[in-house]
């Protein structure tokens, strides 16, 4: 009993101690809810933070130039200040009317307030998106608010709204109780106040937004002549596929002589040392230069990108294989070549394996860099454009799908090691089942393994 | 350790079949020759010495230890005798001719095992053999002989991570002697077992020397490994690295675990014991102890 709870009492907090399998699980699936639970707290719970007001129902001031449209943010500081200035015009009407001399206006004017209620249209599916300035859809909706035979759910009108609704429409069948803009008054409207709920900035959409947004985004085929979503994911598959299997092809046999014979360390390892210095995106002016704005000067700069340190982490791990490995092999008779083949090469491939699987990751930050290169193109070119129109959540899901993407590459790599190299100590401790040992390789940190002795 | 109450006879003294044994073993053609080795060390530190001199020879199918206190050059004697170093001086022949490089020849068993790891048992043994270019067949049938003959047959499928110590260290005993070499140096292949592991690898390689043709040199720094096994013993001082005296262990063969409180073989010890006493305890150095225990009993 009081060993029980002895061990109870370090249970979590142990420096260096592995923790219960159980534990471990727990623990991994926290890493990953606690972020998205605290994503989902911020978007949807109102008091932690919201700084803005996202418009649903905007009007136009007199006199200043800045229009705010349904669906813009503005400050909450700044939104009193926008609803006063409104609210003030229409009591500048209103005491005129009261004075028997009421304020005239251009059709025109009358016309575009009234189109004011287009968005709570559009938002309760009254009118298509594309309606917004179909006035007699909107002299029916006017009619409909009015006489109380409509109401709005998606957007709840305040009182003041309902009476500036009601008034106008006062005002607009007097003039003519259909429909017929030569008709419309000229006497001027009320505005309909701005009214909007809280939000996060632009570039915190929440989670359901940007689930929307990438939903429609990879199911819908864009006109322009651009390519679909899943065209965009293949080509930037295709670039880091490319620049990565070049620099593999080139990269590891040289690192393999520079890990091996000190002649070839001595001769290419200095400069490579210092190239990799050299920030590689900064050549794609040069790479565009010779190479056009084709594929080949994005594959280029994966291949720059990843090439020097590929060589340099590849020969370090070389030279890492135990010397008395090839000293064994030495005395047994081996020459040169088998050395090469036989020993390093088979020695180092677990931690080459792994190494590879590391410098992928580093493959895709490089690709990020290489699709803004010439022509933008793929996922990255797709985040570029949407961001520079404050499309945030549209922006996000291509984010996330390149994180997954690189993060089950990974991971699936990692766990296809107990395959490729049956002898280590971690393939026999595999457990069995598939989904078991995925689920355990989400939890393994390790990238080192086999130590011999 | 002994009492000097006790009587011991002289190490020199051999008894008649000892000496006619050793007396044989001069009539076998020389394996190896050692002649005027040296071997310096340039550190940041300065020279090291680490042989000096070194002069010697081995018959075929002797078995030769070195001992000597830790540091004092065997590990670089052994790396130079199997062509992993070069000496600084000095030559090194087997059966005559000059050798440079490591080779087939001249097999090596390290302390740390050092078996392939991506390779199975079995095909450890077979390295070797392969690279002779035996066919894979033949190789494999060689290699399963082997591994019966260190009684690991049945492992031969497993990986080097799933043996134990000394399975492993049978494993790379096995390897080396598949290749038939002319002389099998061992640098302290036992060191890391433990103690009744140890014993039963000694046991284990007199058996399979026995039955081989193959001259052994054996580094060791355990007395009575040295001369259960060997023999003749090279000892070794240190600072510089240069032969203290050749012992011939008066030890009749075949040997037994039985032998170790013989006279010959205590009189051996003793002589070794004081060869290489540790010189620490030479000067009578004294360790300054304060008591701590406050138990207040006056038992010592
Ligand atoms: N590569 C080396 N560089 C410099 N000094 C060395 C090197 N190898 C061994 N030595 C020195 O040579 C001496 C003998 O070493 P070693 O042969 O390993 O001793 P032993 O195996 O008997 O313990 C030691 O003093 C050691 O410091
Ligand atoms: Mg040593």
């Amino acid at each position: 009993m009081s060993e029980k709870k002895f061990r109870k009492r370090n249970y979590w907090f142990n420096i260096r101690k592995e923790l219960a399998p159980g534990c471990g699980t727990i623990l991994t699936v926290c890493s990953f809810s606690i972020p998205l639970l605290v994503w989902v707290t911020v978007s949807y719970v109102p008091f932690i933070w919201h700084p803005d007001i996202k418009l649903e129902i905007s009007a136009d001031r007199e006199g200043v130039t800045t229009v705010f449209t349904a669906g813009d943010r503005v400050s909450k500081e700044f939104f009193p200040t926008f609803l006063k200035g409104v609210r003030e015009e229409n009591n500048l009407v209103l005491s005129a009317r009261k004075e028997n001399n009421p304020l005239s206006v251009t059709r025109r004017e009358n016309i575009k307030r009234l189109r004011h209620l287009a968005p709570l249209g559009i938002a309760n599916g009254w009118l298509e998106s594309d309606e917004q300035q179909n006035d007699k859809k909107l002299f029916e909706l006017w009619k409909g608010l009015a006489e109380g035979t409509l109401i709005s759910t998606e957007i709840i009108l305040n009182k003041e709204n309902l009476e500036i609704i009601k008034d106008n429409w006062n005002v607009l069948t007097k003039a003519s109780p259909d429909f017929n803009l030569k008709l419309y008054p000229t006497e001027a409207l009320l505005k309909l106040l701005p009214q909007g709920v809280p939000s996060n900035p632009v570039y915190l959409p929440a989670p359901h937004e940007v689930l929307s947004a990438g939903w429609s985004d990879f199911n819908t085929v864009p006109e322009n002549g651009m390519p679909t979503m899943w065209e965009r994911y293949r080509h930037s598959l295709t670039i880091i596929f490319w620049g990565f299997a070049y620099s593999c092809m080139l990269g590891i046999p040289l690192a393999i002589l520079c890990g091996s014979f000190d002649f070839f360390s001595k001769l290419h390892e200095p400069f490579i040392d210092f190239f990799r210095y050299m920030p590689a995106p900064t050549f794609s002016v040069l790479f565009v230069a010779f190479l056009g704005t084709s594929d080949a000067p994005k594959i280029m700069l994966v291949f720059i990108g990843t090439f020097f340190q590929l060589v340099l982490v590849i020969a370090n791990t070389t030279r890492l294989l135990e010397n008395s490995l090839i000293e064994a092999a030495q005395t047994l008779g081996a020459n040169r070549r088998q050395l090469l083949t036989r020993i390093i090469l088979p020695g180092i491939l677990p931690n080459l394996y792994n190494d590879l699987r590391i410098l992928l990751g580093w493959a895709w930050t490089w690709l990020v860099i290489a699709e803004l290169i010439g022509e933008k193109t793929g996922l990255t070119g797709f985040i570029d454009t949407q961001g520079t129109r404050y499309n945030f959540d549209r922006v996000f899901p291509v984010i996330i799908l390149i994180g997954l993407t690189g993060f089950f590459t990974d991971r699936l790599l990692h766990w296809l090691r107990h395959l490729f190299f049956p002898w280590t100590e971690e393939a026999r401790q595999a457990p069995k089942g598939l989904l078991t040992r995925f689920l355990l390789s989400l939890n393994d940190r390790n990238t080192c393994f086999w130590h011999t002795k | 350790m002994m009492s000097n109450s006790l009587e011991l006879p002289s190490y020199l003294e051999q008894s008649s079949a000892v000496s006619a044994r050793f007396e044989k073993l001069q009539n076998r053609p020389v394996k190896l020759k050692v002649e005027d080795l040296t071997k310096k060390f340039d550190t940041p530190k300065g020279d090291i010495l680490a042989l000096n001199n070194i002069n010697f020879q081995i018959h075929r199918r002797e078995f030769v230890s070195v001992i000597g206190p830790s540091g004092c050059g065997k590990t670089t004697l052994i790396r130079i005798l199997a062509g992993l170093d070069f000496p600084t001086s000095g030559n090194v022949f087997l059966e005559g001719r000059r050798m440079e490089g490591p080779g087939a020849e001249r097999g090596m068993v390290f302390q740390d095992y050092t078996l392939f790891p991506w390779l199975s048992v079995k095909k450890n043994v077979m390295f070797g053999l392969e690279i002779k270019g035996l066919g894979k067949l033949n190789a494999e049938a060689e290699a399963m002989e082997w591994l019966e003959i260190v009684g690991l047959a049945k492992f031969a499928d497993a990986y080097p991570e799933q043996l134990s110590g000394g399975m492993k260290q049978r494993v790379a005993i096995a390897r080396s002697l598949a290749n038939r070499p002319e002389i099998l140096f061992l640098d302290e292949p036992f060191g890391a077992l433990d103690a009744q592991t140890r014993s039963s690898m000694q046991a284990y390689l007199l058996k399979i020397w026995q039955n081989v043709d193959v001259t052994v040199f054996f580094v060791t720094h355990d007395l009575d490994e040295a001369i259960y096994l060997s023999d003749r013993i090279i000892v070794l001082r240190a600072n510089p690295g240069e032969i203290d005296e050749l012992i011939e262990v008066p030890v009749p063969r075949p040997r037994s675990s039985g032998q170790f409180l013989t006279p010959e073989f205590l009189a051996t010890k003793k002589r070794l014991e004081e060869l290489i006493r540790p010189p620490e305890l030479e000067q009578n150095e004294v360790i300054p102890m304060i008591r701590l225990t406050e138990v207040g009993d006056e038992v010592e």
